[in-house]
């Protein structure tokens, strides 16, 4: 029953989120008027609402809740609550590629970023694959993954430092933004969406591997398998979010948190509710990242580690 | 038949008037062309918001990272008010859309990501205008001169400017060596022989010191490299005070740089000499250095 009302709450307020969305920015639409806004080419809002929000919401609304789920599967594997997609090394990896095509081709067309940024994650994922193989423990592939992503972190660094202004660009997309994002974005996002029902399908498993690994293996679960899909949707889900929207922090960590304390740690309810919790952490940055001094944007990533920031600080105080 | 008649005629006299005022240009994208004479224009960039100025045309939005007063003073003086539509790296769409502009000019290095949906919004001319060469800018210049349909007021504005400029080169001392660069509370930036601030100095017949191998625009500096590079004068924008320039002046080495023991350290506003550029505010940052160097 509180299962079922949390779920519900979640639910309404994600609703509430896009419907405010909608109504509030630099220019703010009536309540009335967004339906014809949408449809009718002719109304004063409909580039506003037509080409700009509505795109963008849905992104926030996707990419949230892949940015979540992707950490959510990441703490069943390592079963560790600091544990989250950034320790994979995978949005660190798309980071450094993103900044190398930017310093050393700069007239390059920007259109190519996605791809560039979605072959960086990969390649991060493959190295460390490579480094870690099949049969390492799980700790041995979150310090690795740490270590990796603080290469990548430093070569980024390096670059910025050393072609400081040509690398403005790469900045702004580092600290993760639905800035320009629209339809052509949100196609690009579309067929990552398969990954979500995989990620489901992986909740019973993802339990039993809770228990520890001997009682999964004596329940019939192949662990070693289990835990190889898990990483590999989380690496795809993150990659395609991350090409997008560039790096936005805290939200594949401090989702499935927050989630845990409403729903508990069955991932049953823990997957579904925390892309919620992660879209509705999302579409919350982003709204307001564009109201919070119009016509200014922030980009939405540092909305999210604002938010995140203090909320495990609290977290850690708490649990004293 | 009459009627017929009036309306073929007039039909015709249309196109004709549409292809009379119909410009086309080359722009960062390809070409870039304008059938009417536009009347609202949202400017993305400060060079642009100057070259508009310069033939005494009035943008409705300018990206001015909500501070009015980045934009240079005599620009401001001829423009009037203006709608600020949020920060140059990220402008806001949805207010840009509700000025109903007629014509967008934006910048390739900034807004290339956005084209596509700014040209939803309006015709949008892209052109260079961070990391661009003063001659870069002022080849801008001329391209949005025809675009607005000024293209005699720009030409001519441009040949005044030529003129100024030669003005000014004379009463400066010729071939003393000018280096600009701004100062933050960390950093110091020297803008290069490749930079905005570095063609101006050339174009005033002062040189640029040889800051070394790199070919960017802008470069950090330590203080060891400035003692290496040692320029005759040096002109600093400090974007906070004390900024390092002060904090270096404690230091012995400071003492070693030819400008810091002749006196020749100048300060300049440093949202015009780094921010602004453009044909108003090459001939402001001119009037500086003839303020500076002109005893």
């Amino acid at each position: 029953m509180r299962l079922v009302s949390c779920f519900f709450i979640l639910g309404f307020l994600t609703l509430l989120l896009i419907i405010t969305n909608l109504l509030f920015g630099a220019v703010s639409v009536p309540l009335d008027t967004i339906v014809d806004a949408f449809l009718d080419h002719t109304n004063p809002n409909h580039f506003t609402i037509h080409e700009y929000r509505f795109p963008r919401i849905i992104i926030a609304l996707l990419v949230g809740a892949m940015m979540a789920l992707a950490g959510a599967l990441v703490q069943g594997v390592i079963r560790n609550p600091l544990a989250s997609p950034d320790i994979l090394g995978v949005s660190h990896g798309a980071g450094l590629a993103a900044v190398i095509y930017m310093t050393f081709f700069p007239d390059a067309a920007i259109e190519w970023l996605p791809l560039v940024a979605l072959l960086g994650s990969f390649l991060a994922a493959i190295v460390l694959w490579r480094l870690c193989g099949q049969h390492s423990t799980t700790v041995k592939l979150a310090i690795t993954g740490v270590a990796l992503a603080a290469l990548y972190a430093s070569c980024v660094d390096f670059l910025m430092l050393v072609k400081p202004l040509e690398i403005n660009n790469a900045l702004l997309w580092l600290t993760g933004s639905l800035w320009g994002r629209g339809w052509t974005q949100l196609s690009l996002l579309l067929p990552w969406l398969v990954l979500i029902p995989a990620a489901l399908w992986l909740a019973k498993p993802l339990n039993l591997i809770h228990l520890g690994d001997e009682h999964a293996t004596s329940l019939g679960t192949h662990t070693n398998a289990v835990r190889l899909a898990a990483l590999a949707i989380a690496v795809g889900l993150t990659a395609s979010c991350v090409a997008i929207c560039g790096p936005i922090g805290f939200l594949g960590l401090v989702a499935p948190h927050l989630t845990r304390k409403l729903v508990g740690g069955r991932h049953q309810a823990l997957l579904p509710a925390t892309m919620l919790v992660g879209a509705i952490l999302l579409l919350l940055a982003d709204l307001v990242a564009r109201t919070i001094d119009p016509p200014i944007e922030l980009p939405a990533g540092i909305m999210t580690a604002i938010i995140g920031a203090p909320y495990f600080l609290w977290l850690l105080l708490r649990s004293k | 038949m009459k009627r017929w008649l009036s309306v073929i005629l007039s039909t015709y006299f249309i196109l004709v008037s549409f292809t009379a005022t119909a410009v086309t240009v080359e722009d960062s994208k390809g070409l870039f062309t304008l059938d009417y004479q536009p009347k609202r224009i949202v400017v993305l960039e400060f060079s642009f918001a100057d070259a508009l100025a310069a033939v005494d045309v009035s943008p409705v939005g300018i990206a001015d990272d909500k501070e009015a007063d980045r934009v240079l003073k005599e620009v401001r003086d001829v423009i009037g008010s203006w709608t600020s539509v949020g920060t140059r790296s990220q402008p806001s769409m949805e207010v840009i859309a509700s000025l109903k502009p007629d014509l967008i000019i934006a910048d390739i290095s900034r807004h290339e990501a956005v084209y596509a949906d700014l040209q939803k919004i309006a015709p949008t001319l892209i052109l260079p205008s961070r990391r661009e060469t003063y001659e870069d800018s002022l080849k801008a210049a001329a391209i949005i001169g025809k675009v607005i349909g000024k293209d005699q007021a720009m030409q001519a504005r441009l040949q005044q400017h030529r003129k100024t400029m030669a003005q000014y080169a004379q009463q400066l001392p010729q071939k003393i060596e000018v280096q600009f660069g701004v100062a933050r509370d960390d950093a110091l930036f020297l803008h290069t022989k490749d930079s905005y601030a570095g063609g101006v100095i050339h174009a005033l017949g002062l040189a640029n010191a040889e800051t070394g191998r790199d070919d960017t625009a802008y470069r950090q500096t330590g203080l060891e490299q400035l003692v290496a590079i040692n320029p005759e004068y040096l002109i600093i924008g400090n974007y906070v005070t004390p900024s390092i320039i002060d904090k270096w002046r404690n230091e012995p080495l400071f003492s070693v740089l030819q400008a810091a023991r002749q006196n020749h350290i100048y300060q300049v506003n440093p949202n015009t000499w780094s921010r602004c550029r453009g044909i108003m505010a090459a001939e402001r940052m001119s009037q500086d250095l003839v303020d500076i160097l002109v005893p």
